[in-house]
């Protein structure tokens, strides 16, 4: 993988501290990338030892409860053993989307045109973040456009280039800040990327004076 | 005390046969410890209570999908644990999704050749670990697990440089993964 996520976010995923949006891109990227799923493995593991290895003055503010167990064998009554899940199979359509974004691809899920050769579906997802799916048609760009806030990207289809490198599928980047990029879709399969933004970019450019109101109420 | 694979054989038994001893057992040793963690981040006991018996009981519905040769029950049950926190923080803020539903936990091992092997004893393994960590990347790690603080909250917390923060979990993170590869190699 060319480009990986800071491991510093593996962290902050791995101990379930990102909000739902960031929380998606990085789960997105781990599903994708095997070097990424093998950190976040062993980081499960530390928890998991934090965890088991609770010390005994911890364990005396949560002693064992006889009658809490007792309340919930009761509950195991209505509830069953689920049999081991099918592996994965993504819908036709959305081969491309790996199965921790299934569950945000409702049936009434739609692509909207924004303009030319440059689609994007919003998810609802909780929390500050803006966090969509954008469909570029090869050789198509984004208009340049600064970050007000941290942005993240992973692409799940094609590619793209800016001034940054190249990315390709699985690849996860983290937004340049205040540098001003232009992303360009590489030739071959439409690019399709999930983006995250925690506050509403601003376009720079002519056309983004007339832009920006839109982008403002959410408009595009 | 409970071995990891006890505690494996514990779970496979839910699995196999719904049995409620075996189901007892894990309740035993892993309720009060998951109480305890859920507790470090400020919950109350009353609610880290319910979060403990939430997350035990998403441990037998899910048994099935618990695999030993992928996770010790340890990590498992504390990414269960986790995920359970994540829901009741978010159900404050009104979301309905249940996190069990994105988070890759009870997602069956895609077909690469490149299969984790963190499997139980590699818990005896990560807790040395934990012993030969310098005091500072001690405080970050710990604090981003039991507190669930980002990386950022944990900079402005301690007053210190982002990039500081960053290198310590790098840091760590090194060791973590040279420890653990002497295991999978």
């Amino acid at each position: 993988m060319s480009h990986p996520a800071p491991e510093e976010l593996l962290l902050d995923y791995a101990a379930g501290a990102l909000a739902a949006g960031p929380a998606l891109a990085v789960a997105l990227h781990v599903a994708l990338d095997p070097a990424a799923r093998r950190t976040v493995e062993r980081l499960g593991a530390l928890g998991g030892a934090l965890m088991e290895g609770e010390s005994p003055s911890a364990l005396e503010g949560a002693p064992f409860d006889e009658a809490l167990l007792q309340r919930t064998l009761a509950r195991l009554d209505g509830v069953a053993v689920e049999p081991r899940p099918a592996p994965y199979v993504p819908r036709p359509g959305v081969e491309w989307a790996p199965a921790p974004l299934a569950p945000h691809l409702g049936p009434e899920m739609r692509w909207r045109r924004v303009f030319g050769g440059f689609e994007e579906m919003r998810l609802r997802l909780p929390g500050e973040h803006r966090v969509s799916l954008l469909r570029l048609e090869p050789g198509r760009g984004l208009p340049m456009h600064r970050h007000v806030g941290e942005e993240f990207t992973v692409v799940l289809q094609g590619g793209y280039t800016d001034s940054t490198g190249n990315y390709g599928v699985g690849d996860f980047a983290v937004g340049p800040g205040p540098e001003q990029h232009e992303p360009i879709a590489d030739p071959g399969d439409t690019c399709i990327a999930l983006i995250v933004v925690e506050k509403p970019i601003v376009l720079s450019g002519p056309f983004g004076r007339f832009l920006n109101p839109l982008v403002r109420r959410g408009v595009i | 005390m409970l071995s990891p694979d006890e505690a494996a054989n514990l779970i496979e038994a839910i699995a196999a046969r719904q049995d409620r001893a075996a189901f007892a057992s894990l309740f035993r040793h892993y309720a009060p410890r998951v109480k305890a963690f859920i507790m470090r981040g400020g919950t109350d006991a009353e609610t880290a209570q319910d979060v403990a018996q939430e997350a035990l009981i998403m441990v037998w519905r899910k048994a099935a999908s618990f695999d030993r040769g992928r996770a010790s029950v340890a990590t498992w049950i504390y990414t269960i644990a986790r995920n359970k926190r994540i829901d009741l923080a978010r159900r404050a803020g009104g979301q309905v999704l249940s996190t069990e539903d994105w988070l890759t936990v009870f997602a069956p091992e895609e077909e690469d050749a490149d299969k984790s092997v963190l499997a139980g004893q590699t818990y005896t393994r990560v807790k040395e670990l934990l012993g030969g960590l310098s005091a500072d990347q001690l405080v970050v790690i710990r604090k981003a697990f039991f507190e669930d603080k980002t990386h950022t909250a944990i900079a402005e917390e301690l007053k210190l440089p982002l990039g500081t923060v960053k290198s310590r979990i790098r840091l760590a993170l090194g060791r973590l993964r040279d420890a653990l590869e002497k295991d999978e190699t």
